[in-house]
């Protein structure tokens, strides 16, 4: 399973008036991709904190005292805001809490959705062109470079093939896209009607006259090469008189005849709908190049003949090319790596010597970089992170240390003169105030260690990709490098408009069940209600196509029935996009729907951690049979277990287990030393000492185990 | 099996709208209902269907557009709409039969009509008057009694004793006159940091009420908060101190705390649970639940959170769009729901039980698709005794042979 997040003892505190608040005390879990992860816990517990620290917004007033959050092979504790700005509610969103005060009061609720999707739309536009220019350049380069025996015409040929593939890729992409256009429109048609017409057939439409008009409109759109060709005259000619109908009699239309037109509008657009994509490549290239008009065929033939054509004329010398220039850069790169290998062995003394020499470092360093800049293969998609970070790496480190050795010399004498007026003071018989704080020398040896590391993690990484050298596919990397040229094509051509930005917008509202969503695109706020205002909010959050979705608390303020609806959308949007999902909640009714893993939290610290099976049917810690036990389910007639007490407060975190003065099963030691993690299966772990092999053993409280009990009752009885 | 208790709310065809621009906002329309002595009545449904406006009506923070409230056999309520809509219907049927009749009947039905008018504008003054006088009169009634019960003591009385129940009589005549009716209806409200004032210490909080009722004598006063604070699990220290002192729970019992002081024997809790967090919510559910057998309260109980309304509940409102769509108990309705909202709503409570919830499938309720009013508009019926749902007769049949079934399996 791949992991898209790792987090390693983090642990973070909050600077107060009062002293230091440790909110998160060395946690530690994973979030796989497509999976999701609730984190469950009181307030205060420190889990709204973990997620805010994952998204880089902290308060002012908090410390990082540790560990490291990795995305993408990235820790985000350390990285510059601006690296941040292309993760930060782009691979990683989050659904706030509090709907009320996520959104801007003052900006409506449609421009707010688009916002991002425009900035983004204009900056990706950017990137890709760039993109495209650079690698189709650099391909045309190896691939003359590969080319034997070196003449001018194949050199010429090379060239204009790689010409070639902008044009027809643009030719390809501009069908495509008005292709799209009509078949989204019919589409959407096809849905507004199926919902007109059933309400129309009951008499109760609301503001008919408007929605049949933008049906019909929707309708008229559909009408392209592709989508709705042969019928086209037909429904037109409906759409007329459609709209005649309607015009005929504003106050009263003839319903009955409105819904037989609309149910025939329908069964055109149906039909439509059914038919077969076109291959827009291809055919790109044929009405590009081919001076021929397109031969008439079934849709299934004529992509068969159009695949053909491009192959024959064009493809099939453009990948065997491609390959070709592919190889040839990896050899190059693989000498240069070997050579780099070499270098890096050479100039290790150089780091180890007991006296560093600024200059000769910093003159390798240069060096290094150089040789490690050329064995980097460009024509690689994937980036290769350790060596593009290498030289950064290394010279950071060199500058640290020869910075920190001036500095030390300045805290060492600070420190002394500061220990003398101390001294001197205490000699005359004086008390003084406080301690002087001693010097805070940074040890040269392990930022030395630093840069070795820098230096032996490429060596390995370079030996590691040397010896896996022969298994290379280089065909898939064909074919991927041709769909990285055609992605970053569509993202030039495919420019966000306002007007596909509201599309889109209106789309994703009525994605997360905001009735009436073109009336309500150009509302403000405070005109929704907190559920739906909580729904504007994870549209904005799914707008940008996140990686990994934070929810904080997404449903608490909101009823059963949309928290369901909510529920179900989250879910259905994360099966869909292989989203990973970090919930926050208190609630472990809506974890038990939601979560495939489940952390519980309790001061700062993860104090059980399994699926959810483990957690809701094998709870071993005592606060997670708290929070099971202080809720009622729909069986529950005994008075509730409340957990006595509140939570301790973190600016003196308890010596032993915080959960031991609230615990009921509490042992001595509870008190005295903090349980470790005790792993109960594969999946499970636990921190209370209750698992320790001397432990008295302990059954779980009789409302859980009846509970549970009831469940697979339940369970054989749906069975 | 069902016993038979006092009466002590009655909400007759309850109807708040709210004004909107030239429109109007049905919040509540036609609802009744009756809770019984002693019995939690729980109210639930989605943000907007009208529960928590219900609630505040019934506590008169809004002037209600029509129907009724009647509170221990006294109407502290009214609205005079559907007076002002009889008198408007009639003038529009008579304006008919007054053009079709012959000279004769024309006189007679005008008389007709004016004595008609005239009835219904009895009843209007009627209703505003207990809308606006209730209170009054019922401290008139208070002084009647206690003039009653003490003057001829008084007369009988001698000396120092004498002027012991004059002293006392004073006391109470005073008090009496401030006794509001509506103060035993008293309300918890959902968050409780935005319910009590940040600048009233606890005991200032909690005593207000008594000190606006006329108590003035101090030892009475602390006496009486202490109570009230043990009652509700706090200990006496905490009285001098402010809201944002304490946490989200105590915030909550400091609430109760307020609304059992006036010794009510109505509480309205809206959403008393929702903003807090779970082992916090059991909390306030197991005091409240004490209190209530304790005291004898009677609680009108408005949450969205189905597992905990059917936790705490006897019987049970479900409200969709303003209206009572099923009225039933607790353990009734969740047994056999009929009505299709309330299917659906049930089929949205997320249990703790990961099998389960893999399984679950919510229903959806489309108004359209499920109901067929094309032909006759549904009005609430009484399916099994005590359950009634808001149906037409066709449903009513369906409902009953459902019921019938699922009782033979």
């Amino acid at each position: 399973m791949e992991k898209k997040l790792q987090v390693r003892d983090l642990t973070i505190s909050f600077r107060t008036t009062d002293g230091k608040v440790q909110a998160v005390r060395g946690i530690n879990f994973d979030l796989n991709r497509g999976e999701t992860l609730a984190i469950v816990g009181e307030s205060g517990s420190g889990k709204s904190v973990t997620s805010k620290a994952i998204l880089g917004i902290l308060a002012g007033n908090s410390i990082i005292e540790g560990g490291e959050i990795i995305y993408d092979g990235k820790d985000l504790l350390k990285i510059s805001e601006e690296e941040f700005h292309t993760i930060r509610g782009d691979k990683i969103a989050m659904i706030f809490q509090d709907p009320m005060s996520s959104l801007n009061p003052i900006v409506k609720i449609g421009r707010q959705l688009t916002e991002a999707m425009i900035l983004k739309g204009k900056a990706r536009q950017r990137e890709s062109r760039k993109n495209f220019n650079s690698y189709i350049a650099m391909l045309e380069k190896r691939m003359i470079e590969a080319n034997e025996p070196k003449t001018a015409e194949r050199a010429a040929e090379i060239k204009k093939k790689c010409k070639d593939f902008d044009t027809f890729e643009r030719e390809h992409l501009k069908l495509e896209n008005s292709y799209n256009v009509a078949h989204e429109a019919a589409l959407d048609a096809c849905s507004d009607l199926d919902e007109l017409i059933f309400e129309i057939s009951k008499n109760a439409a609301k503001d008919m006259n408007e929605r049949v008009k933008r049906v019909l409109g929707l309708a008229a759109e559909s009408v392209s090469e592709y989508v709705v060709k042969e019928d086209a005259p037909k429904l037109t000619a409906l759409i007329g008189e459609a709209k005649q109908t309607l015009s005929a009699s504003k106050k009263n239309p003839d319903t009955a005849l409105l819904g037989k037109k609309l149910s025939e509008i329908r069964d055109i657009l149906t039909k439509a709908l059914a038919l077969k994509q076109p291959n827009f490549l291809a055919l790109g290239y044929y009405t590009a190049f081919a001076k021929e008009p397109l031969p008439k065929l079934p849709v299934e033939q004529l992509n068969a003949a159009l695949r053909k054509y491009l192959d024959e004329h064009y493809m099939l010398d453009f990948i065997r090319d491609a390959k070709q220039a592919l190889m040839f850069s990896a050899d190059a790169s693989y000498r240069e790596k070997e050579k780099v290998i070499g270098l890096l062995k050479k100039y290790r003394g150089v780091y180890e010597k007991e006296q560093l020499d600024k200059k000769e470092c910093l003159e390798t360093c240069k060096l290094l970089s150089a040789e490690v800049e050329k064995s980097i293969d460009q024509m690689e998609i994937s980036k290769d992170s350790v060596a593009y970070t290498f030289s950064a790496g290394l010279k950071s480190e060199i500058e640290k240390y020869f910075e920190a050795i001036g500095n030390n010399e300045r805290e060492e004498k600070r420190f002394a003169k500061r220990q003398a007026k101390y001294q001197a003071k205490i000699a005359k018989g004086r008390e003084p105030e406080g301690v002087p704080a001693p010097a805070s020398v940074i040890d040269l040896e392990l930022v030395r260690a630093d840069m070795l590391r820098q230096i032996d993690r490429l060596s390995a990484h370079y030996e590691a990709k040397l010896a896996v050298r022969k298994e290379r596919d280089f065909d898939a990397e064909t074919i991927a490098v041709i769909d990285y040229l055609k992605a970053n094509a569509s993202g030039v051509v495919n420019k966000v408009t306002k007007r596909k930005a509201k599309n889109r917008a209106i789309k994703l509202m009525e994605e997360v069940g905001i009735p009436e969503a073109r009336r309500r695109y150009n509302q403000y706020p405070f005109e929704f209600s907190g559920g739906m205002r909580q729904r504007i909010v994870i549209a904005i959050a799914l707008a940008a196509d996140p990686d990994i979705l934070i929810c904080d608390e997404p449903t608490t303020a909101l009823d059963v029935t949309i928290q369901s609806q909510i529920l179900e959308l989250i879910n259905g949007i994360k099966e869909k996009k292989k989203l990973s999902v970090i919930f926050i909640t208190h609630d472990l009714g809506v974890v038990a729907n939601m979560a495939d893993r489940i952390a519980v939290m309790y001061a700062g610290k993860i104090v059980e951690y399994g699926t959810a099976a483990d957690i809701f049917y094998e709870s071993a810690h005592p606060y997670t049979w708290a929070l099971l036990s202080s809720m009622p389910d729909l069986d529950t007639n005994d008075k509730l277990d409340a957990i006595p007490g509140t939570p301790p407060n973190m600016i003196y975190p308890p010596e032993g287990d915080a959960f031991a003065a609230r615990n009921k099963y509490a042992m001595k030691i509870d008190f005295v030393r903090q349980p470790p993690m005790f792993q109960i299966s594969d999946s499970h772990y636990a921190a209370t000492w209750l698992l320790h092999p001397d432990a008295p053993k302990v059954d779980r409280p009789k409302g859980i185990t009846d509970r549970i009990a009831r469940m697979k009752e339940r369970g054989k009885q749906d069975a | 099996m069902r016993e038979k208790k006092e009466i002590l709310l009655k909400v007759e065809h309850l109807c708040q709208y709210f004004k909107m621009g030239r429109a109007e906002l049905k919040a509540v329309d036609d609802v009744s209902f009756d809770i019984k002595k002693g019995e939690v009545f729980g109210l639930v449904g989605e943000s907007g269907c009208g529960k928590t406006t219900t609630g505040r009506s019934i506590i008169k923070l809004y002037d209600i557009t029509s129907g009724n409230i009647v509170f221990k056999g006294i109407r502290i309520g009214a609205g005079k709409r559907s007076y002002q809509n009889a008198i408007r219907a009639a003038k529009k049927e008579y304006a008919e039969k007054i053009a079709a009749a012959g000279e004769s009947e024309k006189a007679r039905l005008k008389a007709e009509l004016a004595e008609f008018v005239a009835g219904q504008q009895k009843e209007i003054k009627a209703a505003q008057y207990d809308q606006k006088r209730c209170d009054k009169e019922y401290a008139q009634k208070q002084i009647a009694f206690l003039k009653e019960k003490y003057l001829p003591e008084i007369e009988k009385a001698e000396g120092t004793a004498k002027a012991e129940l004059q002293k006392k009589y004073r006391a109470e005549l005073a008090k009496a006159k401030k006794t509001r009716l509506t103060t035993q209806i008293q309300m918890i409200f959902q968050d409780p940091i935005a319910s009590l004032d940040p600048r009233m210490t606890v005991r200032e909080i909690i005593a207000e009420g008594l000190i606006i009722q006329g108590e003035k004598n101090k030892e009475v006063i602390d006496r009486k908060v202490y109570e009230m604070l043990e009652l509700v699990g706090l200990v006496r220290e905490h009285a001098g101190r402010y809201p944002h002192e304490f946490s989200g729970g105590q915030r909550q019992r400091i609430g109760v705390a307020r609304a059992i002081i006036m010794n009510p024997d109505l509480i309205i809790a809206d959403e008393p649970v929702s903003a807090l967090d779970v082992s916090i919510q059991a909390q306030v559910i197991n005091l409240l639940n004490e209190l209530r057998h304790k005291m004898g309260l009677t609680i009108l109980f408005v949450a969205h959170d189905l597992s905990v309304v059917k936790y705490f509940s006897d019987r049970i409102g479900v409200m969709y769009f303003g209206r009572m769509v099923e009225l039933a108990d607790s353990d009734e309705l969740f047994a056999h729901p009929m009505h299709p909202y309330t299917r659906s709503l049930l089929s949205a409570i997320p249990l703790p039980d990961p099998e389960y919830e893999k399984q679950r499938k919510r229903i959806n309720y489309v108004p359209l698709r499920d109901h067929d009013y094309s032909k006759e508009l549904p009005a609430m019926r009484e399916v099994v005794p005590g359950h009634f749902v808001m149906c037409n007769q066709e449903e009513f049949d369906r409902y009953q042979q459902q019921l019938k079934e699922s009782q033979s399996e």
